[in-house]
């Protein structure tokens, strides 16, 4: 296995002052380049594993490390999310007073990347997701696949070395959720990236070499070829 | 609306304090000496030979001013000269002439004379005693145009003033060759209070400034400014909360995307400031509309010209940018400080 890039040790995260515990102590590790997915029942903490994971959140107890570096004390999280990371959503989350080509560049605005290069860089990637006639259209002219086409764009707007997607099918049918699926994974591919995909479809959970279950907040299988930290 | 009242306002009491710069300007007066209280509203006429002994002083005019209502709607400022004052020099009779002393006569401005329809001649009551219109002149000024000149003497009886006077303007002998003007009125002023213990020498520059009814003017619009302003910048920190309050999901999606704190409070804050900013332009367009509307309204006409200031319309832009800022500030940094995962689930 290759070193890892994410780890998680003992992981922990409650709610409401300690009554609700989505994470009860979490540990294992992720390396560079691998596709992973993460499934469990409803309320297993996998959406909350993921959020720690993309540092949108901090743990109760416990710590995230990317590249052996712990994440909110030796890596500040904005700047890792900025840089590191890609996120894809269930429900899209595109800004709707924006056009595709103006939401692929919303990322780059946190990096400072020049407002011709911005413009550039959102085309090609949309151009990529097979969007060419799509560019300049509202969220709400989209379809749905349309949309976390240019969601997935969007992720991609900063080089990450990681994709986060949280249920990224949820909100589609089934020819567009293998289609979504089916870029996902050639993206990971081409561009040597790590995909962590939070899911609660089988097909998709058994569709990526590694698959980690989680229940009741504990992870209850690593997954083939991964281990527990 | 609050800029569109900062303008209002206080280019009405600008205006109207140049407007008494240009009154005294225009007549030649180079030094107005008044009591020393605040609302210095009389002294003796008699000083007026002690004044005149003082070796700087060229002529002394003593002088009252009023406010008077002529009509159920239109009232003007009044003053009370001697027929032989030196401040005639800077009206042109369009019609008629002076008045003289100790009779029941009195000018008027040709705008006000317009304004009341009144002719060389005709009869105007006061205070429930009639004037014979003696003259009607044109002034360098609006509070002239829109002004009553009368005898001093006459109008000392209207405001049961007799032996008192608003005070003296004072024309000075020129400076001695070598000195600088602004030293020789500093030395004037001197010279005069040490004359006359207990009153007051003003340059006229500063009497224009700090006159009762200007400082009046000054205060009440100020004040009321200052509470629109108030108003205003609650409106717009409330527009403002409501706006981060609907876009919580927004910031969220900011916010996973790697925009940091800064970014999303400098969003804000933008937003905050076009805001105001809007407002401002909206509020001047407002203001020069609602001053111009008063410089033609009888009532107001005499103490108000329709100008504003570059330096005006800079400071009402600037207040509205404050405005702005100051408003934004509270909901920019709740904003910005959303959890991104309690944000993005915002409903």
């Amino acid at each position: 296995m290759n070193s890892p890039q994410l780890e998680v040790r003992n992981l922990r995260k409650s709610y409401d002052d300690g009554r609700i515990e989505a994470l009860r102590g979490v540990s294992l590790s992720i390396a560079a380049g691998e596709f992973v997915t993460i499934s469990g029942p409803s309320g297993s903490g996998k959406s909350t594993l993921l959020q720690l994971l993309g540092g949108l959140d901090t743990p109760t107890s416990g710590e995230v490390l990317f590249q052996n570096a712990a994440l909110g004390t030796a890596i500040g999280l904005d700047s890792y999310r900025a840089h590191q990371v890609g996120f894809i959503f269930q429900a899209f989350y595109l800004l709707p007073t924006l056009r595709a080509i103006e939401n692929v560049q919303v990322p780059m605005l946190a990096v400072e990347v020049v407002s011709r290069d911005r413009a550039q860089r959102a085309k090609a990637l949309l151009l990529e997701m097979g969007l060419e006639h799509r560019l300049y259209q509202y969220p709400n002219e989209l379809s749905a696949g349309e949309r976390q086409r240019v969601a997935i764009a969007r992720a991609l707007a900063n080089h990450p070395s990681i994709l986060l997607a949280d249920e990224p099918t949820g909100n589609l049918d089934s020819v567009n959720s293998a289609r979504i699926m089916e870029m996902l994974i050639g993206i990971q591919k081409k561009r040597g990236m790590t995909l962590i995909v939070v899911t609660h479809e089988n097909d998709i959970a058994n569709s990526a070499p590694r698959h980690i279950r989680i229940r009741d907040g504990l992870v209850v299988d690593p997954g083939e070829g991964g281990h527990e930290a | 609306m609050a800029i569109g009242a900062f303008v209002a306002l206080v280019g009405f009491s600008r205006s109207f304090e140049h407007e008494w710069a240009r009154l005294y300007s225009s007549s030649g007066t180079d030094i107005a000496v008044v009591d020393k209280t605040f609302l210095n509203t009389s002294v003796s006429e008699s000083i007026g030979v002690r004044l005149r002994t003082v070796p700087v002083v060229a002529q002394a005019e003593p002088m009252i001013f009023n406010i008077m209502d002529l009509t159920p709607d239109v009232n003007a400022l009044v003053f009370g000269w001697l027929d032989d004052s030196y401040e005639f020099d800077a009206l042109t009779f369009l019609s008629g002439g002076r008045f003289h002393n100790g009779k029941p006569e009195i000018m008027l401005g040709d705008m006000l004379a317009g304004n009341l329809n009144k002719r060389v001649g005709d009869s105007l009551e006061l205070q429930g005693s009639a004037f014979t219109v003696t003259g009607i002149f044109h002034g360098g000024t609006a509070l002239e145009a829109g002004a009553v000149i009368m005898p001093l003497d006459q109008l000392q009886q209207l405001s049961s003033l007799q032996g008192k006077v608003s005070g003296f303007h004072v024309r000075l002998r020129p400076a001695p060759e070598g000195e600088a003007q602004d030293h020789y009125l500093e030395r004037a002023r001197a010279q005069i209070e040490a004359a006359l213990p207990g009153l007051n020498a003003q340059l006229a520059s500063e009497r224009a400034s700090n006159n009762q009814f200007v400082a009046l003017a000054h205060a009440v619009a100020w004040g009321t400014s200052s509470i629109a302003l108030m108003m205003g910048i609650l409106g717009i920190a409330n527009t403002m909360a409501m706006s981060v309050f609907e876009r919580t999901r927004e910031i969220g999606i900011l916010r996973a995307l790697g925009w940091n704190r800064w970014s999303v409070m400098l969003l804000i804050q933008v937003e905050a400031v076009v805001l105001g900013v809007v407002g401002g332009f909206l509020g001047i367009g407002f203001g020069w509309g609602a001053l111009r509307l008063l410089s033609t309204l009888p009532q107001t006409a005499s103490i108000v010209s329709a100008s504003l200031s570059p330096l005006h319309l800079i400071e009402a832009l600037g207040i509205a940018v404050l405005s702005g800022l100051v408003a934004g500030a509270l909901p920019a940094w709740r904003g910005a400080h959303l959890s991104p995962v309690e944000a993005l689930h915002h409903e």
